[in-house]
């Protein structure tokens, strides 16, 4: 089966008064279809410019952007922006924001708002597009009487919903899911959760979930990928991941992460994460990890691991 | 009698009716003692009818203040009742400040409204253009550019007069038309644009660097929300991004400025219609000021604070419809 998603050697750089911030640097990977793959790590290890780079959302002070994107075998970074916008943007890929509480324009009604894909890429009457949003609005559990509504009438979690709505309502095939659940209360995480959940099972579709919440994303995911300061260090089946993390730094993240039938000392990892300008040479994790040894000062390769894992490590090769 | 002014205006009207009594006829047979008691009384007369006499603020008492001439002025502004001006006449010869304004105010509305609209428009549009290309040599040109305008219009006036009146000889040196005034209407309108050109050149350089830098600043400012951000995942091309979710969301700022701005315009320019003698309200309060003439600037003044509350009424309104976070009246939230 080909991959509906292959990713080679991405790299996204920003310009800053400071240097140049590496936070995308050569990351490749592969995304069957109707797979979920979660996308863990720090805070500020590159997750969201990831995201980012694969929709072309590039901030004003882009320094380098280059790789190779295939969707669906189609080159993607071959096109103009224009053909970006009109082939792929929410035709095939759809996105779920950070912070999606600012998601939505304060002043146009959230019904209307979910519709507009439907109107631009679709060319669709604006009657038959209201009808699909009052679907999507029944699919992630919104009433279908809000797409009235202007944004700030919504609680918090209502317009998470809203704005999974509007990622679902043009029928794409990969949907991005950047932290959907980060700044709602427990409940309500779980709730969407479950709704992502369904909805991928009903359509089909293929999730990249970007999160920092590693208990919950175990829920969805298939596959599963740690990024570390700016590159992954690992990319495997989640099962395998979850089971038994095969990276320093990932055994580090899950032994960080509370569970409730094991009993277990929580850890966490000493130091800060590298500074992406002019990041460490060698080994990115080596200043902060417990196994490192003489090898780690040159860069670690890609090694694949006996269950297929692959894992950017000197303990592996 | 009050302050300093109230001397040169007591010595104004000394003046200026001693001349009134030397030169009448009816008066040469009096003596010099007649003459100067006549001009005594005379005098004492005008400053009573000016109401001079009384002070100008005082507040020892309240009967002293309900009766000094700073509480007169306040009530004849707040009733609207600009009475009569102390020495500037309208072209049909009135002394009325309503008319006096009446008639100067069509011009400056005319050349202050059109220069005010150019430069608002054009550097809202060039804004949004530059604040697309954030880091282009355009945008850091504008940016660089913008202390030109703390040079005032008059500034760029004068050195327009100097290059295409003085040197070129293309335009008028100033004035409204042509003298004479030609018969034929369009001819008219023709050469009161003429006469338009320099003023609105002054007007839209020393406004659009700092306009142009304002807004771009502004739009930058907004391009950068989250929801903006959404719409281009979206693929909603880049007019209608413009439009919906940055022109939109900040219509309320846009219309204020945009409101604000034109009332101040209608209240002319001082230095700039004095530069290009331009007969509209500025060149008017120019006068009064040089004239003492304290009817006139509170006719102006109260005018302007009239206008200013009325818009900012009107804007409270506007700001309910254009957008939907503000509700008027205690209506349930939904």
């Amino acid at each position: 089966m080909e991959p509906l998603l292959k990713v080679e050697g991405l790299k996204l750089y920003f310009r800053t008064t400071k240097g140049i911030v590496q936070a995308v640097d050569g990351v490749g990977f592969e995304l069957m279809p109707r797979t979920a793959m979660v996308v863990v790590g720090e805070s500020g290890c590159g997750k969201t410019s990831l995201a980012r780079a694969i929709l072309r959302l590039l901030p004003k002070n882009v320094h380098t952007y280059s790789g190779k994107i295939y969707l669906d075998g189609q080159d993607v970074m071959q096109l103009n922006d224009e053909q970006f916008r009109r082939q792929i943007r929410w035709q095939k890929i759809s996105y779920v924001a950070q912070a999606a509480m600012n998601a939505l324009n304060p002043v146009i009604k959230v019904g209307f708002q979910v519709a507009e894909p439907l109107l631009i890429h679709k060319r669709m009457k604006r009657e038959e597009a209201m009808r699909r949003v009052v679907e999507a609005f029944q699919i992630v559990g919104v009433p279908t009487d809000f797409v009235d509504r202007y944004p700030f009438e919504l609680s918090g979690g209502m317009r998470q919903r809203v704005v999974i709505a509007m990622a679902l309502v043009t029928n794409p095939q990969l949907v991005i899911l950047d932290e959907p659940t980060s700044a709602l209360d427990v409940l309500t995480q779980a709730n969407i959760m479950n709704s992502l959940k369904g909805i991928k099972q009903e359509f089909d579709l293929t999730y990249i979930l970007i999160t920092h919440d590693i208990s919950t994303s175990s829920e969805l995911a298939l596959e599963a990928m740690v990024m570390y300061a700016g590159q992954i260090v690992e990319l495997g089946k989640a099962g395998h991941f979850y089971l038994e993390p095969l990276h320093p730094y990932s055994q580090k993240l899950m032994s960080s992460v509370p569970t409730l039938r094991e009993d277990k000392e929580l850890d966490f990892i000493p130091g800060q994460p590298p500074s992406l300008i002019n990041p460490p040479k060698g080994c990115r994790f080596a200043p902060r990890c417990p196994k490192r040894f003489s090898a780690c000062d040159q860069e670690p390769p890609m090694v694949e691991y006996k269950d297929g894992r692959k894992i950017k490590c000197h303990l592996y090769a | 009698m009050g302050g300093y002014v109230d001397n040169i205006k007591k010595a104004q009207i000394t003046e200026q009716i001693s001349v009134q009594v030397y030169q009448n006829p009816a008066y040469q047979s009096y003596t010099t003692e007649e003459l100067r008691k006549l001009i005594e009384q005379k005098v004492a007369l005008e400053i009573k009818r000016l109401g001079l006499d009384k002070p100008f603020i005082r507040f020892d008492s309240l009967y002293g203040f309900f009766h000094s001439r700073a509480f007169m002025y306040l009530i004849n502004a707040l009733t609207l009742s600009l009475g009569r001006s102390e020495h500037i006449y309208s072209s049909s010869g009135s002394k009325q400040v309503w008319l006096i304004i009446k008639e100067r105010l069509p011009y400056s509305v005319l050349l202050f409204t059109t220069a005010s609209l150019l430069v608002f428009f054009a550097s809202l549009y060039v804004a949004l253009i530059l604040s697309r290309r954030y880091g282009s040599i355009w945008d850091r040109l504008s940016v660089a550019l913008a202390p030109l305008s703390t040079a005032p219009s008059w500034f760029y006036g004068i050195i327009l007069i100097l290059i295409f009146a003085a040197i070129l000889r293309l335009l008028p040196f100033g004035g409204l038309v042509d003298i004479p005034p030609p018969e034929n209407r369009i001819m008219y309108a023709l050469s009161v644009l003429k006469h338009m050109v320099l003023p609105l050149l002054g007007w839209f350089i020393s406004g659009i660097f700092v306009g142009v830098y304002s807004w771009r600043t502004f739009f930058l400012i907004y391009s950068s929300e989250d929801y903006v951000e959404m719409a281009r995942a979206k693929g909603v091309p880049g007019r209608l991004l413009e439009r919906r979710y940055i022109l939109r969301p900040t219509l309320p700022t846009i219309i204020t400025s945009f409101a604000l701005m034109l009332i101040a315009a209608w209240m002319g320019a001082i230095i700039t219609e004095s530069v290009f003698n331009w007969p509209g309200l500025g060149s008017l309060y120019m006068a009064a000021i040089s004239q003492f003439d304290t009817p006139i600037i509170v006719g102006l003044t109260v005018i302007y604070a009239y206008l200013l509350g009325v818009t900012v009424f009107i804007l409270d309104i506007v700001y309910a419809i254009v957008d939907p976070r503000i509700k008027v009246g205690g209506g349930t939230a939904a």
